[in-house]
């Protein structure tokens, strides 16, 4: 018997995710509608572009060289015992592109980029930088907002495709390294098994894994209250909800597409 | 120059003001004094169109402004100049740019803009501090770049949130020089929030007294000491017994 105590509990968290909910499709609203017409600071979102995906580009790629690499190894066993090196590249090409190359950059990017976007906007939240802007007449989601959507949006699509090329390599290598698989080999193997369907489905993951990151960091950011603790909490926050995001849509488009 | 009638503020449940009303007239100088968490930062963000009433009128040279929205107040806000109580200087620029930047969101060139933001900066004492992070500032440096930054679109009604707060009494002097030569120059409005109130009247001619989200004094800063409401005077004196409470 689930007890009073519980059930309002529950019902508490409910309304309280439900309010995040609607507080993050309130914020895409204005983010679209600040983008019709796309008037927008051009040198922020340069500034963004730049230590958004620059600067995320050698963790990304270390990432995604292992990852593909990692895939050739759990596959080995069997590959070794099928005597079934043909087909080596398309079972790493295969998951890299399609799931482990977005979902892992996706969940780096949001550690990475998402967190450091959140605290920024918090801690500009609690210092009163947002009303500072509103101050001078200067719309906070035009000015701070869209531009950091459009920069996690581009970057993470950008580093997915960069990461799903090395990640190709580091199949490469590490079949090499490990299965004595030559290049050429491999290389077939990837270019008559996977389809650019396979490479485009990871693709529009990216996309929409970048738009759940960028939503949901800057939503948790300039809802801040608390001063320097409130910004951890919604640091934590917005990483556990761009990681379950991340999760939900990938299950979703996958099984849309399927 | 700015009215409010009958001003009520409720947010997340909590009453933060209530029947405040209060006019500034143009070129005054208005001191709001009171405990903390009295409501004095709700008043004046109420003032600069921040904060929305929740009941009551905000009214702007004679224009109801209440329930306005962002854009269409914006022509408002640019004759506002507003210092915080947490400077609220930009992370992502230096002391010139964020001097600089009223001006530079106006659409001046930035020829135009460089000199304004020298002169500013000499006037309040950070020359030579123009390519300075804000992270690079004392509290004091910070008041006094947030300052420059509320005054040099020369704005008609300037709003100081605390603009002593935290800063020793040689400085505190210094800074409530320069907001007197200020407004003795430009004619300004202002209205300054402060809790101290012995550095306050020596800028302000009049001076309110919010408790607990109410207005519980109006009047010239120079009779406040001899105030008849016991809070005011217990408030003004720092005496332990009185009515406020701790």
């Amino acid at each position: 018997m689930i007890g009073e105590r519980t059930l309002t509990l529950l019902g508490a968290r409910a309304i309280a995710v439900t309010r995040e909910v609607g507080g993050i499709a309130l914020m895409t609203g204005q983010v679209l509608r600040a983008l019709l017409p796309p008037r927008l600071d051009g040198r922020e979102l340069v500034r963004n572009l730049h230590r958004m995906g620059n600067r995320s580009l050698p963790i990304v790629a270390l990432t995604a060289f292992f990852a593909g690499g990692l895939m050739v190894v759990q596959s080995a066993p069997f590959v070794k015992r099928l005597g079934a090196t043909s087909l080596a590249g398309w079972a790493a090409g295969y998951a890299v592109l399609r799931e482990i190359g977005p979902i892992l950059i996706g969940l780096m990017f949001s550690g990475r980029v998402g967190a450091n976007n959140t605290a920024e906007l918090g801690t500009m939240t609690v210092t009163e930088q947002l009303d500072g802007l509103r101050a001078l007449a200067i719309d906070p989601i035009r000015y701070l907002i869209v531009p950091r959507v459009l920069a996690m949006l581009i970057m993470l699509t950008a580093l997915t495709i960069i990461g799903d090329l090395v990640a190709l390599v580091g199949a490469a290598v590490v079949a090499y390294l490990v299965l004595d698989i030559d290049w050429r080999t491999m290389y077939f193997s990837f270019a008559d098994n996977l389809t650019p369907h396979d490479f485009f489905h990871g693709v529009y993951k990216s996309v929409a894994f970048g738009a759940a990151i960028a939503l949901t960091s800057c939503y948790f950011g300039v809802t801040v209250k608390g001063g320097a603790v409130g910004v951890g909490r919604a640091v934590n926050a917005a990483v556990v909800a761009a990681a379950v995001s991340i999760m939900l849509l990938d299950f979703f488009i996958t099984y849309a597409t399927a | 120059m700015i009215e409010l009638v009958d001003v009520g503020v409720e947010l997340g449940g909590a009453t933060l003001l209530r029947g405040v009303s209060l006019a500034v007239p143009a070129g005054a100088r208005l001191g709001v004094i009171g405990p903390a968490a009295a409501g004095k930062s709700v008043l004046v963000k109420v003032m600069a169109g921040l904060i929305p009433p929740t009941t009551g009128r905000l009214i702007i040279d004679g224009t109801d402004v209440t329930g306005w929205s962002e854009e269409k107040l914006a022509p408002v806000r640019a004759r506002i100049g507003m210092l915080f109580q947490n400077y609220a200087l930009y992370d992502f620029l230096d002391v010139a740019g964020n001097v600089g930047f009223p001006l530079a969101q106006r659409g001046l060139a930035a020829d135009a803009i460089g000199p304004r933001v020298l002169e500013r900066l000499r006037a309040v004492g950070l020359a030579g501090s123009e390519f300075k992070q804000p992270s690079q500032l004392s509290g004091g440096m910070k008041k006094r770049a947030g300052i420059a930054r509320a005054t040099i679109a020369a704005p008609e009604l300037v709003l100081y949130d605390e603009p002593t707060a935290g800063l020793d009494p040689v400085t505190t002097s210094k800074v409530y020089d320069l907001l007197r030569a200020d407004h003795d120059a430009s004619g300004a409005t202002a209205v300054a929030v402060s809790s101290d109130v012995a550095g306050l009247v020596t800028f302000v001619t009049d001076v309110v007294f919010v408790y607990r989200g109410q207005l519980a004094y109006q009047g010239p800063a120079a009779t406040l000491a001899d105030a008849p409401d016991p809070l005011v005077r217990q408030f003004v004196s720092g005496a332990l017994d009185g009515p406020l409470e701790a």
